[in-house]
């Protein structure tokens, strides 16, 4: 009976380093694009389609694409794009609302990203379910 | 697979848009030269209020004895129809197609009501199929260019509903989807697809006959 009130201070200090350690383990992931394995974006939830495939790194190396702005380009001071600007670490989201009204809302821009790089590459998928896999 | 698919989905879609419409434009020039030619008597009697009320008889269910003759084959024909334009006009994939090609946000039929509409015009192509075989006096006058039609519409379905479900080779599904769909587009104005375009010519041209020379409905 003793032994076990004297294990409780040591069990709960052995629970939280192993919580920290997890979240260590967790932190350096969470704030590198390394592991973005699909693309499933809370504001388009509920999705009707299967989450988008795409290896983050694995695509842009296959791919050949060094140059971050490809993709994660920036706003200029007029609210135009700014093809110059990186700005990766942003979401789409952040500029391109779902249900935007000027401009290209959250979906398309997507799609029109996505499927005219490879339409004018002639190379990855153009067909839903090329993207969209389960 | 792949750049035959962006071939399929440019250039082909477009030459099948393009042959779709001069064979339409072909068909109903040459079929108004004939009757000039052979029955120019036609034209004295055409007229609106005859034809329309013909059209519209004609696509009321059950609203002529010719349906009502046949309640299985008037229930799958309409459901056919209906299924198939509805598909046409709002499915989701043809939608986001608009949307990101276009910038066009149109409205679309959701996913489950898509599927059911896919399932049902699958369900009346075997129906129509079957009837090809098993009906005796359906069978005798089913030609080869029957099958053949029927086949051709079946496959952007089947394709549609496999590609979606993402059974077998998602890519050759689609693909097939696309390819069959422009030789059904390419086949409308040559073989009986053509009904399509003409059912209203012919609608019109016996309720204005039966109304304005034989004094009848043509119902
Ligand atoms: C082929 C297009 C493409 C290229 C090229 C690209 N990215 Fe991304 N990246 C994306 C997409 C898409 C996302 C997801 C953004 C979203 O959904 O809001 C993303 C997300 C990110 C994120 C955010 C991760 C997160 O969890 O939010 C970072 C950071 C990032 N990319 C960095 C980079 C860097 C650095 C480069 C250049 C070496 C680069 N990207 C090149 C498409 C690309
Ligand atoms: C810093 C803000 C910002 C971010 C982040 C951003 N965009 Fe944009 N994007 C813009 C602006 C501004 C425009 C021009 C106005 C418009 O079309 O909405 C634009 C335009 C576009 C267009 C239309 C392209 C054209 O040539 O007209 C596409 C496609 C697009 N963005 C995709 C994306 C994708 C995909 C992401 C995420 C990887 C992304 N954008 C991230 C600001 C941004
Ligand atoms: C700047 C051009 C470019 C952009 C933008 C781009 N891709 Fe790609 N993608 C490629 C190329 C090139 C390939 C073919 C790589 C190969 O197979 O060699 C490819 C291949 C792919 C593949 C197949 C990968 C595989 O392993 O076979 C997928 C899936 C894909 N892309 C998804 C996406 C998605 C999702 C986006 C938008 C977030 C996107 N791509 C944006 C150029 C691009
Ligand atoms: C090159 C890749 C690519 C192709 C091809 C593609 N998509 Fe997407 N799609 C995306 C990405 C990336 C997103 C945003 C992430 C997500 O929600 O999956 C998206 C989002 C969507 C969404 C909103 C989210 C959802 O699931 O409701 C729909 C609907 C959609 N796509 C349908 C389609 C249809 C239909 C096609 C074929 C006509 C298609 N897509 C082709 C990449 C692609």
């Amino acid at each position: 009976m003793k032994k076990r009130h004297l294990a409780g201070p040591f069990r709960a200090a052995a629970l939280v380093a192993i919580a920290g350690l997890c979240l260590l383990m967790w932190l350096p992931a969470a704030l590198s694009q390394e592991d973005i394995k699909e693309l499933k974006p809370e504001a388009l939830a509920p999705q009707t389609r299967p989450a988008a495939f795409f290896m983050h790194d694995a695509h842009n190396e296959k791919a050949g694409i060094d140059d971050c702005t490809a993709c994660h380009h920036g706003k200029d001071k007029d609210g135009k794009m700014d093809p110059e600007d990186n700005s990766a670490g942003t979401a789409c989201v952040d500029c391109h609302a779902v249900n935007a009204r000027t401009g290209t809302p959250l979906k398309r821009a997507y799609h029109q990203q996505c499927i005219s790089c490879h339409e004018q590459k002639n190379q990855g998928p153009t067909y839903c379910g090329g993207c969209h896999k389960g | 697979m792949q750049t035959l698919y962006n071939f399929a989905t440019g250039p082909l879609l477009w030459a099948s848009f393009a042959i779709f419409l001069a064979g339409s434009v072909w068909r109903i020039y040459s079929m108004i030269a004939l009757a000039r030619k052979k029955e120019m008597s036609v034209y004295a009697y055409m007229s609106w209020g005859f034809s329309f009320r013909s059209i519209f008889r004609w696509l009321t269910p059950f609203g002529t004895l010719g349906w009502k003759a046949n309640p299985a084959m008037t229930v799958g024909t309409f459901a056919f129809h209906l299924c198939l334009l509805l598909l046409l006009l709002f499915a989701p994939g043809h939608a986001e197609m608009w949307d990101y090609n276009f910038g066009l946000a149109i409205w679309s039929l959701p996913e489950w009501l898509a599927d059911t509409l896919t399932v049902v015009v699958i369900a009346c192509c075997a129906f129509f199929a079957f009837r090809r075989l098993r009906v005796p006096a359906v069978r005798y006058v089913t030609t080869t260019h029957d099958w053949a039609v029927l086949l051709l519409v079946f496959l952007p379905f089947i394709s549609a509903f496999l590609a979606k479900m993402q059974l077998g080779n998602t890519l050759f599904m689609t693909l097939l989807h696309v390819l069959s769909a422009e030789a059904v587009l390419i086949a409308i104005p040559f073989t009986r697809l053509s009904h399509a375009i003409f059912s209203p010519f012919t609608r019109a041209y016996m309720g204005s006959e039966f109304g304005g020379v034989r004094h009848c409905p043509d119902w």
